[in-house]
């Protein structure tokens, strides 16, 4: 009979006792696992979320957004400006575009002739024909807008005698390898464009634009007269997104015929937490009468907050569930000293070194601790993913909710996200861009990693030693005929 | 080998102080058999666990072979009681859910000893008291009270003590078994040269011993006895 022997004995003296502190250690410790868990997972979410896509501003012309509004162009000179403010990191220019479909028997040129371009309105947008054919179908939603779009043209005759309407291609141009929101493209063959600061005469497309027109990596296609080669094929995961062209910066400006102007700007900070102060300083740096300076990412840092609070609360259950069982292991050991204070007595006066009690009960509590921390990793197991997910989709619904919709421009902010075709352009319809944020929220799954249980258990382990340990060492120092004599 | 010298031990009841020791002094000689006699509550147990450094005096020392028990620290004492002393309680005090064996063996892991020896050593002492060979491995729990002395006797004698302190080590015990425990502990003061002190009410364990005291209103005084047993 050796101390462990001896330990694994006691704990087992009274069997009902026993059940019941392993089961209710195990939940404890089961629900801190989980807490755990999910602290992790969602902590994990949160720093991918501000690593991609949290800290952008997009800079728009005042009172101009998309293909919408007016007032006076960007311009590259105010890109420096915005480059020049403490914490931007880099500023992106664009450069939109829209290409038509060149028809047989009409020039571009004739479609240019009416100031407002061909269809739809273009305060900043040049129209340009293109040999290349528009991945989506009008529709409904198309051809109401194209209605109405002609309705104040004046530069269209034959006006009674609509054509089939064939929906714009969007081109955009970049100065670095992003989409027009800032996030970076996700080019699934091919290359990107190499340097975005010269003309290059190449050019990447869109997965659906480039199936429709039997494009692939070396092919070419025409924009006004200039040839383009395509680089490489993209995937913006919506529709409308792959409904598009990216080409360098300068190419697209030579196009539009406007060799200064920007479209947007795309503006990153440093960190997350300068954005706010950022775009206060971009925007009184450019004036609030030149450029409007906007948080794409807005309802996606609202996220990430609502996250971080969910976090924050994971982290506090996960000490609470841990101090839960370290208290109970604390007033169970607290309870099995003052009850075997004779034994302990009587081990003392039989010659028992201190250390050889505290051991023992040590051990005991060990092997109640153990037995809990098994049972309750298995509960964890079973039982972090739920409440990882629980916690996640509840903290989503709350963050969608008070959000409105802001407009086209925003759709393209949600990352991932499953904009329908036609969301966010004045064609397109009330596709819900936050049904992206929503799938990308519950997408958090938790999962026990060695690590995460290891830290969890050692935890309660240290908290069930020091229950042992104070009080069978309190009770052992006291004179052993004091608690031989007593009761 | 061993002096008491003047040792007190007071206790507080309410508002008045009782002195079940006061003053008492004597010395043990090496290897000798002496007991102890005194009416219920007249302090002999308090007595002999001031001697077995379960509790500490009021006042006075007990000084085994020149150590002072007084000046030791706690960690010593249980060093003293574990190596020198045997102490034999009253209420036996064995561990209750352990067999007969794990109890005897108890103080030799203590203390050190390989297990198969301590298994080898227990069977031999608990065979030298007398219990049932089928009984060792039984939970002392489970045994009756002369068994239950009979493994606090063997316990006692587990680390070959030098002084063994008894408290009616025989109280519970049937005449004949009785008999056999008072040969068995003058054997180990004869032959092992271990100094035994037992406190007992039995007149014939008190005739049997070299010398007798006897414990009154907190002194200790020698009958004096005409002619040596041995
Ligand atoms: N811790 C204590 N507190 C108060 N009184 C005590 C304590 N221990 C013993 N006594 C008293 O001291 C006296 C001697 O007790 P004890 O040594 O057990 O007597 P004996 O063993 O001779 O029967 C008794 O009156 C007892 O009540
Ligand atoms: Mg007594």
């Amino acid at each position: 009979m050796s101390v462990l022997a001896r330990s694994v004995g006691n704990a087992f003296r009274n069997k009902i006792r026993t059940a019941a502190v392993v089961a209710v250690l195990a939940v404890a410790i089961g629900l801190a696992l989980a807490m755990l868990v999910a602290n992790q997972a969602v902590g994990a979410k949160v720093q991918e979320l501000n690593a991609s896509v949290g800290t952008t501003l997009t800079v728009n012309p005042a009172g101009g957004q998309g293909f919408e509004g007016g007032g006076e162009p960007l311009t590259t000179a105010e890109a420096g400006t915005a480059a020049s403010v403490a914490n931007v990191t880099s500023v992106v220019g664009t450069k939109a575009l829209r290409l038509q479909t060149a028809t047989t028997g009409t020039t571009g040129t004739t479609q240019q002739a009416g100031p407002g371009g061909g269809f739809g309105p273009g305060g900043q947008q040049a129209t340009v024909s293109t040999s290349l054919v528009a991945a989506i179908d009008a529709g409904t939603l198309g051809n109401r807008n194209n209605a109405s779009g002609n309705s104040g043209t004046t530069g269209n005759t034959g006006t009674s005698n609509l054509p089939a309407r064939a929906l714009p291609i969007t081109a955009t141009g970049i100065g670095a390898e992003v989409d027009s929101t800032g996030k970076a493209l996700n080019i699934t063959s091919g290359t990107g464009l190499g340097d975005y600061n010269t003309a290059t005469g190449k050019a990447l497309v869109g997965t659906s634009l480039a199936e429709k027109n039997s494009l692939s990596v070396g092919s070419t296609f025409t924009v006004q007269d200039k040839t383009f080669t395509v680089t490489g094929i993209f995937d913006a995961g919506t529709a409308f997104g792959n409904n598009a062209v990216y080409m360098t910066l300068p190419e697209a400006q030579t196009l539009a015929a406007t060799p200064d102007e920007l479209s947007s700007m795309i503006v990153t900070v440093n960190s997350m937490e300068n954005v706010d102060s950022t775009k206060t300083a971009v925007q009184s740096a450019l004036g609030a009468d030149k450029a409007d300076v906007t948080q794409g990412q807005r309802n996606l840092e609202t996220a990430v907050s609502s996250l971080d609070s969910v976090k924050n609360i994971s982290l506090v259950a996960f000490i609470a569930a841990l101090a839960t069982a370290g208290i109970i292991i604390l007033l169970i050991m607290v309870m099995l000293v003052r009850e075997r204070r004779r034994e302990i007595g009587v081990l003392k006066a039989i010659g028992a070194p201190n250390r050889t009690i505290g051991l023992q009960f040590v051990l005991e509590s060990l092997v109640l601790v153990a037995l809990g921390s098994v049972v309750g990793a298995v509960i964890a197991s079973f039982a972090s993913g739920g409440i990882a997910s629980a916690l996640i989709s509840s903290n989503t619904s709350t963050t969608a909710a008070p959000t409105t919709q802001r407009g086209g421009g925003l759709a393209g902010a949600v990352p991932n996200g499953a904009v329908p075709g036609g969301g966010g352009f004045p064609g397109g319809g009330q596709g819900g861009p936050f049904g992206g944020a929503s799938q990308l929220l519950t997408s958090v799954t938790a999962s026990l990693s060695p690590g995460v249980l290891a830290a969890g258990i050692a935890a309660v382990f240290a908290v069930a030693i020091i229950g042992a340990l104070v009080p069978a060492l309190l009770t052992a120092r006291i004179r052993p005929i004091e608690v031989l004599r007593g009761e | 080998m061993i002096e008491v010298k003047d040792l007190v031990r007071q206790f507080k009841s309410g508002d008045r102080t009782i002195k079940p020791v006061n003053g008492v002094s004597f010395e043990l000689e090496k290897g000798s058999l002496s007991s102890i006699v005194g009416k219920s509550g007249s302090g002999k147990s308090t007595l002999l666990s001031l001697l077995g450094a379960l509790d500490k005096p009021t006042s006075g020392d007990v000084v085994v072979d020149g150590v002072s028990l007084a000046g030791l620290p706690d960690g010593k004492l249980t060093e003293y009681r574990r190596r020198d002393i045997g102490f034999v309680f009253q209420q036996f005090n064995l561990i209750p859910n352990l067999s007969a064996v794990d109890n005897v063996m108890l103080p030799m892991e203590f203390a050190g000893i390989r297990k198969a020896a301590r298994l080898k050593r227990a069977k031999e002492l608990l065979e030298q008291v007398q219990l049932d060979p089928e009984k060792q491995s039984r939970r002392v729990n489970r045994l009756s009270g002369g068994e239950q002395q009979r493994v606090a006797i063997a316990r006692a004698l587990a680390n070959e003590p030098k002084l063994i302190l008894a408290d009616e080590p025989t109280g519970n015990l049937d005449e004949q078994t009785g008999e056999h425990i008072i040969e068995l502990l003058s054997s180990l003061s004869r032959d092992h040269n271990t100094t035994i002190l037992v406190v007992t009410h039995d007149r014939s364990l008190a005739q049997k011993t070299e010398r007798c005291f006897r414990l009154q209103q907190g002194k200790l005084t020698e009958e004096v006895r005409t002619g040596s047993r041995r």
